[in-house]
């Protein structure tokens, strides 16, 4: 689905921004936290069509909903992340199931199930994992079936363990994955089903707020009707079909808990004095604990929104820019929240600063929908492939335009960013010439050069445009010098680390040392600290203490 | 019954923050929302609404970007939504943006009751609403908190020093809201927002509301703000609490510490 209007969007964002504001404080989610409780009534109120609605994005709007697309859905979870991950993996999980139906359900199934997740304001869970099916559905033990009526088929009958089932307790309608005789399809299970019994809610680390439980079908017979597609074997295409997307939302999860714990240590930093002044004019401090977490999250912005806007323009898939953008907020957001505790000191380590929380409840980011370990993984095998069907010209191409931006504007970090695309290039093909991708270690480290060479370009071409899109908080100046600063991280990691790891694999670099050109990624170092000293000072001036 | 309510985007005045070398509102990143007063304008349009079946049309000026607070209003259950965006506009006074919205209404057509918030965040004239009522030549009473139709007469209970009166009045009539502690702004939900796309919305220039050009914008403002800046900032305060007399003798103390008077 395309994306709203602006104006729509922003009304819904800040609609939701005022009912949490009024209802969910930090002493509320603190206490809910402790408790381990589902907060039940913020749930109701949001799916209340009166109230807030929230479920009625993921529905098209000729089934009542309000057909919301990627970008708007990317906002709405980036703004729920900020407010509680616990409720945003909620409002996640009814997204998450309500998708099989979107991608593979018949015309006649979309009528009415979505007509009724939107009406009835059921809340819905995705239910895939197993004990030991997880990233790697092959062994799914969940069996379903056929029940045969005067010899034709009238429904199935499932029998099987589910785990970790966000919603999985409290959902009133289940997307159920088992092994049909035709293989791997999704159901729709009704939580009042004979046989069908939820679990205990988990005791988490973090998230506690969400709903974790296990689903125990034994024998649960339901229509042939409620088989999605109503053709067997579907099930795991349906499910590939959205990770593009899906793995989007974690993303936006990643940046909004990510940013909240940012903001929290930047406010912080301006009340706190030590040693004759506050700690936010420390470089010590802010270009250590602070800064590098503000670029990398906007760089993962930036690569969010371009994956964003292309899928509501119609492309399909983007598998591997999903996962390079799950995989970069979320560890970039992980890592923040990480360091804001130590921003905060000891006031971080209680519980009494949301950071201490934000840390627990960000980690599940890095875990759910595919692991970060799963996304290097699928970032490498998706590039890996252009690689060798380009013959090493896919990251030389994008490498060539960053050259013509920086003849064009010499402020967005393009330099840098053609010379990591350059450095990878040459790291991949040194791998491909030692058939180094043997090695998993590799291939993940890949991954990674990978997402951050992505990013650095992506980030370098938002910064340069004329108008920034209404998610940016900064201006001009910083976000260009935002864009430099991530673009000269990557280039140095890859030219530094490239080498180092085909050394570590083989018993030469051959000539990669030249062709990383650590000469020039050193010398485009230049300007670093003034840049890190602006963003410094632009974030105090942005989120000022309270 | 048609009801026009009044509505301004303005800046979330809790978030600007002023440049302290020039002088100047800094405005880069500052949400823009509905002056908060005009928000519970539009309220109790509604809850009029609600109770006699009005129809309402939400009515504000500004840049096409303030589109955002008539669709709010419309998402929030007005009718109708009019937004005055042209050029000729840019720069407008009170005067002359009272003399644009008060055509605004002349085009509307019958109109009984006109509501506006009781100033805006952002400049604090109070001035705008009851410029209306001037150019249209109908009463106004202001500082309402609370609005009320029995039959052809209009009771509104105002805010006065020490308490608070009620007044009735006939339409057509301007009537300027405050807003009570007690109150809670409302927002529209998801489906509010998505329904309100499909209301009728008409931006209009100053030719189409018969405006002349020499009465709008800059060159046509009586007034003209010549610096902005703020407010030179204050010691620091000492709040006294308990009863009259405590005070009194807190207060005593303080100037006699500081020497204002002597022991």
């Amino acid at each position: 689905m395309p994306s709203m209007d602006a104006i729509s969007r922003n009304l819904m964002l800040d609609s939701l921004k005022a009912y949490a504001r009024k209802n969910i404080s930090h002493d509320f989610v603190r206490e809910k936290d402790q408790a381990n409780e589902f907060p039940a009534g913020i749930l109701k109120d949001m799916y209340d069509h009166s109230i807030l609605g929230v479920h009625l994005l993921m529905v098209p709007e000729e089934y009542g909903g309000v057909s919301g697309g990627t970008y708007d859905i990317y906002r709405i979870c980036e703004t729920l992340a900020h407010i509680d991950l616990g409720i945003a993996t909620a409002v996640f999980a009814t997204f998450l199931g309500t998708d099989p139906l979107n991608v593979g359900g018949t015309e006649d199934q979309k009528k009415k199930w979505l007509q009724r997740i939107a009406k009835e304001n059921l809340m819905v869970a995705y239910a895939a994992t197993e004990a030991d099916a997880g990233s790697d559905l092959v062994n799914l033990r969940t069996r379903a079936e056929h029940v045969l009526k005067n010899g034709a088929l009238a429904g199935y009958r499932i029998t099987g363990n589910k785990q970790w089932i966000s919603n999985g307790g409290v959902a009133d309608l289940y997307t159920v994955l088992a092994l049909a005789p035709g293989g791997p399809s999704w159901f729709l299970v009704e939580r009042n089903m004979e046989g069908f019994v939820p679990g205990k809610h988990e005791d988490k680390h973090g998230i506690r707020l969400s709903n974790t439980a296990g689903l125990s079908l034994d024998g649960v017979y339901v229509p042939k009707e409620n088989l999605i597609g109503e053709v067997e074997g579907r099930g795991l295409l349906q499910a590939q079909a959205v990770f593009g997307y899906t793995r989007l939302m974690v993303a936006a999860f990643g940046l909004g808990a990510g940013w909240e714990a940012v903001e929290q240590a930047v406010r912080y930093s301006q009340q706190r004095i030590q040693a004759g002044g506050p700690l936010s004019d420390k470089q010590g401090y802010t270009h250590k604990l602070i800064v590098p977490h503000a670029v990398r999250l906007e760089a993962a912005r930036a690569y969010i929104e371009e994956t964003a806007n292309r899928l509501d323009g119609g492309e399909h898939g983007l598998q591997t820019e999903g996962s390079i953008a799950k995989y970069s907020a979320t560890e970039a957001g992980n890592r923040a929240a990480e360091d804001a505790i130590q921003a905060l000191g000891g006031y971080g380590y209680t519980r009494d600063f949301p950071v201490e929380k934000i840390k627990r409840d960000i980690k599940i980011t890095c875990i759910y929908e595919g692991t970060s370990e799963i996304m290097e993984m699928t970032i490498y095998r998706g590039r890996w492939q252009e690689h060798l069907k380009t013959r090493g010209r896919y990251y030389a191409d994008i490498a060539d335009r960053m050259d013509a931006l920086h003849d064009r504007n010499p402020n967005v970090g393009a330099r840098s960013a053609g010379l990591a695309l350059r450095a990878l290039a040459a790291v991949m093909e040194e791998c491909r010439l030692q058939k180094l991708t043997r090695h998993q270690t590799v291939t993940f480290k890949l991954g990674r050069f990978i997402a951050l060479a992505e990013q650095a370009y992506v980030f370098s071409e938002a910064a340069a445009k004329e108008k920034y899109s209404e998610s940016v908080r900064f201006d001009v100046q910083a976000w260009q010098a935002m864009a430099r600063i991530f673009a000269r991280d990557a280039a140095l990691a890859i030219a530094a680390e490239g080498p180092a790891m085909v050394l570590g694999a083989s018993d030469g670099a051959g000539g990669l040392y030249s062709a990383v050109n650590m000469e020039e990624v050193q010398a485009a170092q230049k300007g670093m600290t003034a840049d890190m000293d602006l963003v410094a000072a632009k974030l105090k001036q942005t989120f000022k203490a309270k | 019954m048609h009801i026009a309510v009044f509505v301004k985007q303005v800046p979330d005045t809790t978030e600007v923050k002023i440049n302290m070398e020039t002088g100047t509102l800094i405005r880069a990143g500052v949400p823009s929302i509905v002056n908060p007063y005009d928000h519970f304008a539009l309220q109790a349009a509604m809850e009029l609404k609600k109770a006699h079946g009005c129809r309402v049309t939400v009515i504000s000026m500004g840049p096409p970007q303030a589109r955002s607070v008539v669709q709010m209003g419309l998402a929030l259950g007005a009718d109708d939504g009019v937004l005055l965006s042209d050029m000729a506009f840019a720069g407008s006074d009170t005067w002359a943006t009272s003399y644009a919205l008060a055509k605004s209404v002349k085009k509307l057509g019958k109109v009984d009751l006109l509501l506006a918030g009781m100033q805006a965040i952002d400049g604090d004239t109070a001035q705008t609403g009851p410029g209306v009522a001037q150019q249209l030549g109908i009463p106004q009473v202001t500082f309402c908190e609370k609005i009320d139709v029995d039959g052809k007469k209009i009771i509104a209970r105002r805010l006065i020093d020490g308490g608070h009166e009620i007044v009735e009045a006939k339409a057509p009539v301007l009537f300027t809201m405050i807003m009570p502690k007690d109150y809670v702004p409302r927002y529209p939900s998801f489906p509010d927002v998505h329904a309100s796309l499909k209301k009728p919305f008409h931006v209009w220039s100053a030719e189409d509301i018969g405006a002349e050009k020499r009465y709008l914008g800059l060159k046509g403002s009586p007034t003209q703000v010549a610096r902005i800046y703020p407010p030179p900032l204050r010691e620091k305060a000492e709040m006294t609490s308990g009863t009259a007399q405590d005070a009194v003798e807190k207060i005593l103390a303080v100037m006699r510490r500081e020497h204002f008077i002597g022991e």
